[in-house]
């Protein structure tokens, strides 16, 4: 392997001198490791709801001596899978169905992407108004028990 | 890639609703979304649900790690020792949510 390939590694985390979708892919690869590490300790973590109610408080009181650090774990799981779903929805538009993509031409100069047209931008700036104000709502209800809705 | 859009599509759904049962909208704190009941009630109730989620997210989620890991590392011929650890990962915890949802 030489170095040229190895510098890959780090620059693949690093999304500017690209366009807008470098920046949505890069966060939704970063937020799929997250989740995917976060479902490793979930699946082990509701295991012990089998351990019965002292069990489980047990595990639950352990989590929660982590105090603020547990708090704002959840709150970036959260913005994490709220991103996600979204910018995956978008994926599968794109990708599965073809749409947002707008309609095949020859290059012509400056040869900007015709993956990234006005829809696409629509898309990408929707979702991060959504998921930011969906991901404040999180915030306050984990951090500081705010924005309850009780019926 | 279509196993992952499929699961994805379909996590779409039920993880929505698996996010549903903790917010706020259900009139709940974060720690009374957690106790003990609630929970219980949940998996327990929605059984099915959780269980497709269960089965989804593992295989999409270590699909998704085995494929950055492959990127990332460039194994080359070394590639079937990721492959092994995402296999066995993915059963052990097959396994452990599986006993979970049929044990409640």
């Amino acid at each position: 392997m030489n170095k040229r390939y190895k510098s890959g590694l780090f620059n693949s985390l690093n999304p500017t001198r690209y366009n807008l979708e470098r920046w949505s892919y890069t966060l939704h690869r970063i937020t799929g490791v997250i989740l995917a590490l976060f479902l490793i300790a979930h699946i082990f973590e509701i295991y012990h709801v089998t351990l019965g109610i002292a069990g489980w408080n047990q595990t639950m009181e352990e989590l929660s001596n982590l105090g603020v650090i547990e708090l704002i774990g959840m709150w970036i799981i959260a913005g994490s899978a709220l991103y996600h779903g979204a910018n995956g929805l978008r994926l599968i538009l794109n990708e599965v169905f073809g749409l947002l993509l707008g309609k095949p031409r020859l290059p012509e100069y400056p040869y900007s992407p015709l993956s990234l047209g006005r829809n696409q931008k629509i898309a990408i700036y929707t979702i991060t108004l959504i998921v930011v104000a969906l991901w404040i709502w999180a915030g306050l209800y984990l951090l500081a028990g705010l924005g309850i809705v009780r019926w | 890639m279509l196993l992952m859009y499929a699961l994805g599509l379909i996590m779409i759904f039920v993880l929505t609703f698996h996010l549903l049962l903790v917010s706020p909208l259900t009139g709940r704190t974060f720690a009374e979304a957690l106790s003990y009941n609630y929970v219980l009630h949940n998996l327990t109730y929605f059984q099915v649900i959780f269980g497709i989620l269960l089965y989804a997210a593992t295989i999409h989620g270590l699909n998704g790690l085995r494929i950055v890991l492959i990127e990332w590392l460039h194994p080359g011929k070394y590639q079937w020792i990721i492959n092994a650890i995402i296999i066995v990962l993915m059963a052990m915890l097959l396994a452990l949510g599986t006993y979970t949802l049929i044990a409640l």
